[in-house]
């Protein structure tokens, strides 16, 4: 390479940080280091993420910032690794000087962020992983979680079965979910729930298959073998759509009732499936595209159509809900620098999210940063106003967020862990 | 026990192990005849699946043309990529490695370009018209689908003995795997041959992935779920042995099949034991002929 182009490229270089330092010069900024998977399974819970909190930060930043600070955001993908995403959150401390770690879907990289978190005392912001163990076993005072746990969708689940049992008498349940923590804590919940509301049943039996296991044709014979009167399931995303599809040609849902309600109402199932996704099965997620029929869920949905060219899963809510419990919490401390005052500005803080039906308001819950929202389940039938839909969720059952939390001694026993 | 249900269960067992045999099939030839190990052959069986999936819910192509189709255009791209890159690492000392390193790098490649080209949602599409009912066996219902699966595997694996066995074709592609010089000095286009042999094996899991679409969700990453069980029945069977990949794949489906119908605890154990017991005391594969045994 000749000399002049050389220095031509050193120019360059040179002119490039001096404007980036100009721009970042001008305004203040609050820095956060967002942690998401972008390829595989996961991929599309990844990407709707980083697409609706870049939605809110363009809100947010469009009316001028916060307290004088306008909201600023870079992703790493977390390859679903927890050692990886961990060196990603020090890289970010260290290098980025971010104020805040955002994000993550597995709850596997969630356990292991929260390390860093707890360790360099830097807040993290927990939009889309559900192991309770987060804000109970695990819980550290600079984890905050912004969309429900499992422990919530399963005591929603408990009471809808309960109630189920009035109308359609029912007395065994087979269980079927993924190998790992996920899974596991979902069968725990659910039988713990059903103990304490006083519901009889049997458990007949559970499988738990591997995590992304493609072929679920042995689990469907056998648990139909099984006849158990409910089906509870535990998958979430392209497991629950193979085991559906799977199952459907099996006539598994003729056969017993089929009940999923932590991420089976999810909208990329229904989307994928479109006309072949059956009808009557009872589902939930963490938000729905129709559901609470709301000016803020309907703006929320249509912004995020406009923006992707696609309906959001509700994994993008949780994000969207992190920036603004983000922004909230800096609006009152007047700078992202204080984390013990953060702290304190987030526990208990209210954030009117496009989930909440009219009435009720999300709030973080003080003792263990978890977020407290409402749960609707929902039951399958047709509705194509969510193209490529062509089925939705509707006779909506709705569960009061406070109903929701662990009682006390539950709560008492596993934080002291 | 219940007959019925025994039977079920068999049918599901040789449901899963077809579709597993056409992946691993297509491992085993490129493994045995190109002495390459493709990591990367999992994304073929991905790549045919959106090619399905655009052929069959996108441009609304008849479902049997389209699994051609799909087959054929996995197998080009196959072809393509063993002529651009894998090509050009044949004969470096420690090649091995660098087939594990640059095949990996293609799968995380492809999967990105699915990405690109077809977005993060879940795909899917629908099962052939005909093969959407159920035949009822007792309580039980099985697809007419599955059985369409099993016998498109067994063709499958006739043809490809046969090719192998008794065609020209066959035998060169076999003498290649023995000894590539000699055969070069015989004037035979070797590097021609190792590239249609690839381009063969990914066709083989292109249609795979899209026979297996209409049962699965098409997403990307869909490519690495595959590959360790297909590994596991390459190890079964023995290298270049299509009817060893058959039977490695039969009872890997069978045993996980009355596994999960019986110990469901310990299932996802099974087909790691049987992939271990079989590399202490028969590396070579539980069904490799004899005289192939190493001294």
């Amino acid at each position: 390479m000749s000399g002049r182009k050389l220095v031509a490229i050193a120019f360059v270089l040179v002119a490039v940080c001096l404007f980036s330092g100009l721009a970042s010069a001008q305004d203040k900024l609050v820095r956060i280091g967002a942690m998401y998977p972008m390829t595989g399974r996961s991929g599309l819970y990844g990407m709707d993420s980083v697409a609706a909190a870049e939605m809110a930060i363009d809100e947010i930043n469009g009316k001028g910032g916060v307290a004088g600070y306008k909201l600023d955001i870079v992703f790493t993908d977390s390859k679903s690794k927890p050692a990886y995403a961990v060196r990603v959150a020090e890289r970010y401390i260290t290098e980025d000087k971010v104020h805040f770690l955002f994000g993550v879907v597995s709850s596997g990289v969630g356990l292991a962020v929260t390390e860093v978190s707890k360790q360099n005392k830097v807040i993290f912001i927990g939009t889309d992983h559900a192991a309770t163990e987060l804000t109970l076993d695990n819980y550290q005072p600079y984890y905050f979680r912004v969309s429900n746990n499992t422990f919530q969708s399963m005591t929603a689940g408990a009471m809808y079965l309960k109630e189920l049992q009035k109308e359609r008498p029912w007395k065994t349940i087979t269980y079927i979910g993924p190998d790992y923590a996920y899974g596991h804590s979902q069968l725990e919940e659910i039988q713990y729930n059903l103990k304490r509301f006083g519901v009889e049943y049997q458990l007949i039996s559970k499988y738990l298959p591997k995590l992304y296991e493609p072929d679920y044709t042995s689990y469907i014979t056998s648990i139909i073998k099984d006849k158990p009167d409910v089906l509870v399931c535990g998958f979430w995303g392209g497991d629950t759509v193979a085991f559906i599809k799977q199952a459907k040609a099996y006539g598994l849902f003729e056969k017993m009732l089929y009940f999923h309600p932590d991420a089976g109402g999810n909208y990329e199932l229904m989307s994928a499936m479109e006309g072949e996704m059956p009808a009557g099965l009872v589902l939930s997620a963490r938000h729905h595209n129709n559901w609470p029929d709301t000016e803020s869920n309907r703006k929320y949905v249509a912004e995020f159509k406009r923006r992707t060219g696609r309906y959001p899963t509700y994994a993008a809510e949780g994000a969207y809900a992190g920036i603004y419990a983000i922004a909230k919490a800096v609006e009152k401390v007047g700078n992202p620098d204080n984390s013990a005052a953060l702290i304190k500005a987030l526990e208990g803080l209210q954030i009117k999210l496009p989930e909440d039906p009219e009435g009720f308001t999300s709030f973080i819950d003080s003792q263990t940063h978890q977020i407290v929202q409402m749960q609707a389940i929902g039951i399958s039938e047709p509705n194509d106003k969510f193209p490529p839909a062509k089925m939705m969720l509707g006779k909506w059952k709705i569960y009061k967020a406070e109903d929701l939390l662990p009682p006390k001694e539950l709560l008492e026993k596993r934080m002291k862990k | 026990m219940d007959l019925y249900f025994i039977v079920t269960q068999l049918i599901s067992g040789f449901t899963m192990a077809t579709l597993l045999f056409l992946i691993a099939s297509g491992l085993t030839l490129i493994f045995g005849v190109g002495n390459i190990f493709n990591f990367a052959h999992g994304s073929f069986y991905m790549i045919g699946a959106y090619f399905g999936y655009q052929l069959v819910s996108v441009w609304k192509v008849n479902f049997w043309i389209a699994l051609v189709a799909a087959g054929t255009g996995a197998g080009l791209v196959g072809a393509a990529a063993e002529f651009l890159f894998l090509r050009r690492i044949y004969g470096r000392a420690q090649e091995g490695g660098f087939q594990i390193l640059l095949t990996y790098g293609l799968i995380l490649i492809f999967d990105d370009l699915v990405k690109l080209i077809w977005g993060t949602e879940y795909k899917s599409i629908s099962k052939p018209s005909g093969f959407t009912g159920a035949l009822q066996l007792g309580d039980i219902f099985i697809p007419t689908y599955n059985f369409a699966i099993i016998v498109i595997g067994l063709v499958v694996v006739v043809a490809a003995w046969w090719i192998l066995a008794k065609t020209r074709p066959g035998r060169i592609a076999r003498a290649s795997a023995v000894d590539r010089e000699m055969l070069g000095s015989l004037g035979v286009n070797v590097p021609l041959v190792l590239t249609v042999v690839f381009g063969l094996a990914t066709a083989l899991g292109g249609m795979a992935g899209a026979l297996a679409a209409p049962l699965r969700s098409v997403t990307p990453g869909a490519g690495i779920e595959v590959i360790i069980d297909s590994l596991i029945v390459v190890v079964l069977g023995g290298m270049s042995n299509f009817w060893g990949a058959w039977l490695g794949a039969v009872l890997l489906g069978e045993v996980n099949a009355f596994a999960v119908a019986y110990l469901p605890a310990w299932s996802t154990l099974f087909s790691y034991l049987v992939m271990v017991v079989t590399l202490i005391f028969r590396p070579e594969g539980l069904f490799a002929p004899t005289r192939l045994r190493k001294v």
